[in-house]
């Protein structure tokens, strides 16, 4: 991430971060404001960077498999999936279409998951504590589809290298779609709120509008994108694992407002509904795993896109020949969504910050990664060790 | 004699601890419904007793470069205004303590003190978040203070009195005020979650942008003691608009019902809406609640006329 720093001028700034009640992570945001009107939005990511792709380089490829599940707590089967589908390419082993189609079941019970949790989240910034209470207990329902099937309720790990783990069982699909019947019903009532509410479109509508220029300009991904008319999808775009076999429609809303990301989410719900069934009723069969993945994976590079909850999830792999990667570069979708946040943050009132930024789903965790610095007064680029240590040295050294 | 019986009003009856308690109990009223229709479990019944208890026991931190005597003083006098007010109005179910033509101005105008205290809370302190709270604090005074009082003032042109104990007087003997103007108990009542800033009237304090609005800064006993006041301040309120338009509080047994019962509607809404940002609610007073009170008024004084 690179942010652009300028010299303190005389502005009543409101911070927001990285301690703050409107966010769950570490961010940190500077609205300067005129009265209740935003004139100027500042960001600055970074506080919660770990060195995941760093510690990539140091694990062999099946360990690489676990760390990068921990890259993001609501979207983990997502990134374990990218990495596997990239690794498998790499090493030209081809996984049986029944672990595909049981990766594509996990991943839209985890889209469904998250978009319920962002829907609540949604809720509660715009002030509406009883929709986000009510949205969190029928995710329930997912958490424990999610934790019958796999075992666990956030890190599933349902991937291996060329396969998954597990088969589902009747009971499984039993549990699965009487649980989808009884989110499809509330998903209705909460569309139903989302678009009739009238004092929740008031927080809604027309506010934050972003057009379909600007959203392909700054490369706006995921439903935030779709919200505002742009037809991308990396589920159709280019179908991964099992979307080939079992195809989703996009959903697409034209007004860019807060509004449409709320009924472009609800509206995914019932196409992940959809494609869960779909999958559950035509589960090809065959193995689960590929019958021999190699330890070593010869030398080349890979790039492998999925899309998360959030939009287009992007890896880089590379590979040198040995038992580990020699790089393996994410990109999560909350990074390419911020620079809308800041756009859009001006001219707005204060009240709408927080439901502007929760409007892309953001996960600060995912998108932190080594920040370069871009001072106003020059100084460009990285920063070696060495200068590292004598910034450290020289700034408590005038600190006294 | 006289002298004992005054100062028991002030300190314990329908002034100070009756008052008190009295607030932590509809607090926990309050806060029990809302849990309920929230599919929450809710707070334990001494709940709000021992956050308050909790709270006075804690380190009360001053911030830098404010005035420590203000700092100290605005919340005692916030809770001393509440308290004042309780002795003017028919505290559970009984003749008010003190009474005098035109105290129903001086119990709103009393009322209002907590707010006004809120306010320069905050705007003392250098935080952020307390100066726009404060800001919005004030800017939601002057929005439903005005359509506030002149719903309360409707049933006193219907007595022909400004004086608390002779309005109830009047609405324990006839048909309730509710059903006469049915509009000046909407803005009462909305008017009432304006000022203890209950959702949706909440962008004062809204935690999601200003963290804790005006109160910000305040910790240990200042807190303790605003959030005393706010519960005495809806004590008072619900008495009042329960003897204004829900036909007096003749008994404890009407009071506890009534207030209640009113209590129970306040909690509904809250848990129903989205909070309102300060513009919304501004423009929400003065486009509508003044209109409809001032509509209710030509109605009354039509009939009156006629």
């Amino acid at each position: 991430m690179t942010a652009v720093i300028s010299p303190k001028k005389e502005k009543f700034i409101i911070p927001i971060g990285p301690q703050h009640p409107a966010l769950k992570e570490p961010g940190h945001f500077e609205f300067a404001v005129d009265g209740e009107i935003v004139t100027e939005a500042t960001v600055r990511l970074g506080y919660v960077h770990r060195g995941i792709e760093k510690g990539a380089e140091a694990r062999n490829w099946t360990q690489n498999l676990y760390l990068v599940e921990r890259i993001c707590g609501i979207c983990s089967h997502i990134h374990a999936l990218t990495y596997a589908l990239g690794v498998e390419v790499l090493a030209e082993v081809e996984v049986p279409p029944r672990a595909q189609a049981i990766r594509v079941l996990v991943a839209e019970l985890e889209r469904i998951h998250s978009h319920l949790l962002w829907f609540g989240v949604a809720a509660h910034e715009a002030g509406f504590d009883t929709l986000f209470m009510y949205s969190w207990r029928d995710r329930e329902t997912i958490m424990d589809i999610l934790e019958a099937l796999t075992g666990n309720r956030v890190n599933y790990s349902a991937n291996v290298l060329g396969g998954v783990k597990f088969d589902i069982s009747d009971e499984q699909r039993k549990v699965i779609l009487d649980g989808l019947d009884f989110l499809e019903k509330r998903t209705h009532h909460y569309l139903d709120v989302a678009t009739s509410d009238g004092m929740f479109l008031q927080r809604t509508r027309g506010i934050g509008i972003t057009r379909l220029q600007d959203a392909q300009r700054l490369g706006i991904v995921g439903p935030t994108a779709r919200a505002s008319g742009v037809m991308r999808d990396v589920r159709v775009d280019a179908p991964y694992a099992a979307y080939d076999m079992f195809p989703i429609n996009i959903v697409v809303e034209t007004a860019g407002d807060l509004e449409a990301r709320f009924v472009v989410r609800l509206k995914e719900l019932f196409e992940s509904f959809r494609l869960v069934r779909e999958i559950l009723d035509n589960l090809p069969p065959g193995d689960l795993q590929a019958k021999r993945f190699p330890r070593r994976i010869k030398p080349g590079e890979v790039i492998s896109r999925v899309e998360a909850p959030r939009g287009e999830v992007f890896y880089y792999i590379r590979s040198n020949g040995s038992d580990m990667p020699e790089r393996v570069k994410v990109r999560t979708p909350t990074l390419c969504n911020m620079a809308s946040v800041l756009s859009l943050a001006v001219g707005h009132h204060l009240a709408d910050m927080p439901m502007l930024l929760v409007g892309i789903d953001p996960c600060f965790s995912c998108n932190d990664r080594g920040v370069s610095i871009c001072s106003s007064q020059g100084e460009h680029g990285r920063w070696t060790w060495e200068r590292l240590r004598q910034f450290g040295i020289d700034y408590y050294a005038n600190k006294v | 004699m006289d002298s004992v019986v005054n100062v028991a009003a002030l300190l314990v009856f329908p002034g100070g601890l009756f008052v008190i308690a009295a607030g932590l109990f509809y607090e926990w009223i309050d806060r029990k419904i809302i849990a309920r229709l929230q599919n929450r479990l809710g707070p334990r019944w001494f709940q709000p007793f021992a956050d308050t208890v909790k709270l006075l026991a804690k380190e009360e931190i001053v911030p830098e470069r404010v005035n420590p005597i203000l700092f100290v003083a605005l919340p005692l006098t916030a809770l001393a205004g509440a308290l004042t007010a309780a002795l003017y109005v028919p505290m559970a179910g009984l003749k008010p303590a003190f009474s005098f033509p035109g105290d129903l101005i001086v119990t709103v105008y009393m009322l209002s003190l907590l707010t006004l205290c809120t306010g320069l809370a905050g705007a003392t302190t250098r935080d952020r978040f307390s100066l726009v709270g404060a800001t919005r604090t004030l800017t939601q005074l002057f929005a439903y203070e005005a359509p506030f009082l002149l719903a309360l003032l409707g049933p006193a042109i219907a007595a022909g009195s400004w004086q608390i104990s002779e309005i109830t007087a009047y609405t324990e003997t006839h048909v309730w005020i509710l059903v006469t103007q049915p509009i000046g108990f909407i803005v009462a009542l909305i008017g009432l979650m304006g000022k203890l800033e209950l959702p949706p009237f909440d962008s004062p304090e809204a935690e999601t942008e200003i963290v804790a609005g005006a109160l910000t800064e305040y910790s240990g006993r200042g807190l303790a003691i605003f959030h005393l006041g706010k519960g005495v301040e809806l004590v008072i309120g619900l008495t009042l608009i329960t003897s204004f338009y829900l036909g007096g509080l003749s008994n404890p047994l009407a009071f506890v019902l009534k207030t209640v019962g009113l209590l129970v509607v306040l909690a509904a809404l809250q848990s129903l809406m989205t909070r309102l940002r300060i513009d919304q609610t501004v423009g929400l007073w003065w486009r509508y609640g003044a209109l409809l009170v001032l509509v209710q008024w030509l109605i009354l004084f039509v009939i009156q006329i006629v």
